[in-house]
């Protein structure tokens, strides 16, 4: 028994789907094979990590994209139901969740960081799908802060010149006004003591309330 | 950057040339003129000033008055006749219009603040006896900090009036003024009718200006070193209120005519990129902003919009001075992205 490894009934130990002779068998198993205590190990691990994960809820604009998916005809059929074998890229293209790799890499193997979704074949779009999967898993993709803070200033910049934008605009509530400049020209000069009145020209720019009402109050 | 790579150690060097470099260009940038500052003097001119100013409030007498531009030639020639207590009256020699009336009780304060002025800004020089209009008369003059004449006057020796005065460029060309003519003491011309005016009454006090301030309203102390403001007035058309301020370096007046609100789209300022003002010789129209005031009679006005408010400039001054007052006010709007976008920082605080 030692020799022959327990393979696939290793995993339906972990879930607890043997009989018990057979779970019995595997244990004493376990005791003298330590290659398979080894991955006994790993595989409750990953297991105890799986049903950590909360269930993500899916946003309001990610269910809108989904609709939108859904109603595109030039999207092999939609997301669910569709005929087998959507277009590379399009929703549902991609490797089931737990197809992948496991957490941690398998035995002997240096863990690394793996951005990229490597099966499944995706052939397009594929920053779009992992900026995407780094918003909603940014425990799994810890390798690129610096792109985070790249977006989050472009949209504080797109923001702030927004509401400059908004805020130079005109004043539509100041109300329109006439400048009187006959009145204005009388006024400088009986103040300047030069007594330009006849001479301050303010006719020719024209605009100008040369008739005006007198003021409400002198 | 590894301590071996060699750019590591020229690096600074450039950067110090060009700090060096910056630091010359501010300096020069912001570095007066040799006439952009006081003149220092005794000011041995200002009695004789001080006593022209007692005079207009105490002696009765009838003129000619010349107002001259920069050819000498006669611009405008009316009769004058001062009247202590019921103001100074003006008729026209020519033309049929009717008579003004200036009251000058309102306008004592004021010439004392262009007196204080003058006496601030320039050298204020007594200059001597000198003759204008076959009368004698002592000869003042108004120096720059480089000793150059920016202004002249002619006070009667025997009455006190001021007889006549002129305004010169920086380059000494002469740019207005006046003389009077034909001096005779009483006031028998004194005119039967006569439509009166007189300055706008609502005085602003520093308290109220700085209220107005603090509401946005743009009515700065000083719009250049040498036009400091000498008064503020305020009326109402309707319920749109208007203010006069008055800038002054003693010698010339620049009146700026604020109200809130905007010109209307169909307006000439607004259709002409949001400026519209008197083009060279104070004739004319011209849509640039910054060169408006470049004529040589004086006599300059412009309106325009900016942040709310609409700027109207009236301006007896040489060209150099009402270019200064204009360009020192907030400019005509742009409505540009980058300008609205400039316009909205600096209304949110960031600039």
């Amino acid at each position: 028994m030692s020799r022959d490894h327990l393979g696939e009934r290793l995993s339906a130990l972990v879930d607890g789907e043997l009989g018990p002779d057979e779970h019995e068998t595997a244990l004493i198993h376990l005791a003298k094979c330590e290659s398979c205590r080894f991955e006994a190990d790993m595989l409750r691990r990953l297991k105890r990590r799986l049903h950590g994960l909360c269930e993500p809820e899916p946003d309001h604009d990610f269910m809108g994209r989904l609709a939108g998916l859904s109603r595109d005809p030039g999207v092999g059929g939609g997301p669910f139901g569709g005929p087998p074998g959507p277009p590379p890229g399009s929703f549902g293209s991609s490797a089931p969740l737990g197809s992948s790799r496991p957490l941690g890499g398998f035995p002997g193997e240096v863990p690394a960081v793996d951005p990229a979704p490597d099966a499944g074949g995706r052939t397009s779009a594929p920053g779009r799908s992992s900026r995407r999967r780094t918003d909603r898993f940014p425990h799994l993709f810890p390798g690129f802060p610096g792109g985070r803070y790249a977006v989050a200033g472009i949209a504080v910049a797109t923001a702030l010149l927004g509401s400059a934008f908004v805020a130079g605009g005109s004043t539509e509530e100041a109300p329109v006004v006439e400048p009187r400049l006959a009145d204005f020209a009388l006024e400088h000069a009986v103040t300047s003591r030069h007594f330009t009145v006849a001479g301050t020209g303010a006719d020719e720019v024209g605009g100008a309330d040369e008739a005006g009402p007198a003021p409400a109050e002198r | 950057m590894r301590a071996g790579n060699p750019s590591a150690r020229t690096a600074p060097a450039p950067l110090q040339a060009l700090a060096l470099l910056c630091v010359l260009l501010l300096a020069g940038a912001v570095s007066p003129d040799a006439g952009d500052v006081p003149a220092e003097g005794p000011d041995d001119g200002m009695p004789v000033l001080r006593r022209a100013a007692e005079a207009a409030d105490e002696v009765a007498y009838s003129a000619v008055r010349e107002v001259t531009g920069e050819d000498g030639e006669s611009d405008l020639l009316v009769r004058v006749v001062n009247r202590p207590g019921d103001g100074i009256a003006l008729l026209p020699l020519e033309g049929a219009e009717d008579a003004l009336v200036v009251r000058d009780s309102s306008l004592q304060a004021l010439d004392d603040s262009l007196l204080s002025t003058l006496e601030d800004v320039y050298a204020v020089r007594d200059a001597g006896r000198d003759e204008l209009g076959g009368r004698n008369a002592h000869l003042v003059e108004a120096l720059r900090a480089d000793g150059t004449a920016a202004g002249r006057f002619w006070v009667d020796a025997g009455t006190g009036v001021l007889l006549g005065s002129s305004v010169y460029g920086e380059r000494g060309e002469r740019v207005l003024g006046f003389r009077t003519t034909g001096l005779e003491m009483g006031d028998e011309h004194w005119p039967d009718h006569a439509s009166g005016d007189e300055p706008w009454g609502d005085v602003l006090t520093g308290g109220e200006r700085e209220e107005l301030r603090e509401q946005g309203w743009v009515l700065p102390e000083r719009l250049a070193w040498n036009l400091c403001l000498v008064d503020a007035r305020s009326t109402s058309y309707g319920d749109q209120r208007v203010i006069h301020a008055v800038y002054s370096d003693g010698l010339s007046q620049v009146s700026v005519f604020i109200q809130r609100g905007r010109l209307d789209t169909g307006s000439p300022a607004v259709l002409r990129n949001g400026y519209l003002g008197t083009g060279t010789g104070g004739s004319g129209v011209t849509p640039q902003h910054d060169t408006i005031p470049g004529g040589d009679t004086g006599r300059y006005h412009s309106v325009w919009q900016a942040d709310g408010f609409v700027f109207t400039v009236l301006a007896d001054a040489p060209a150099g001075l009402a270019s200064s007052a204009v360009t020192a006010l907030p400019g005509p709007e742009d409505s540009g992205f980058w300008s609205r976008v400039r316009r909205g920082m600096a209304r949110l605080g960031f600039l």
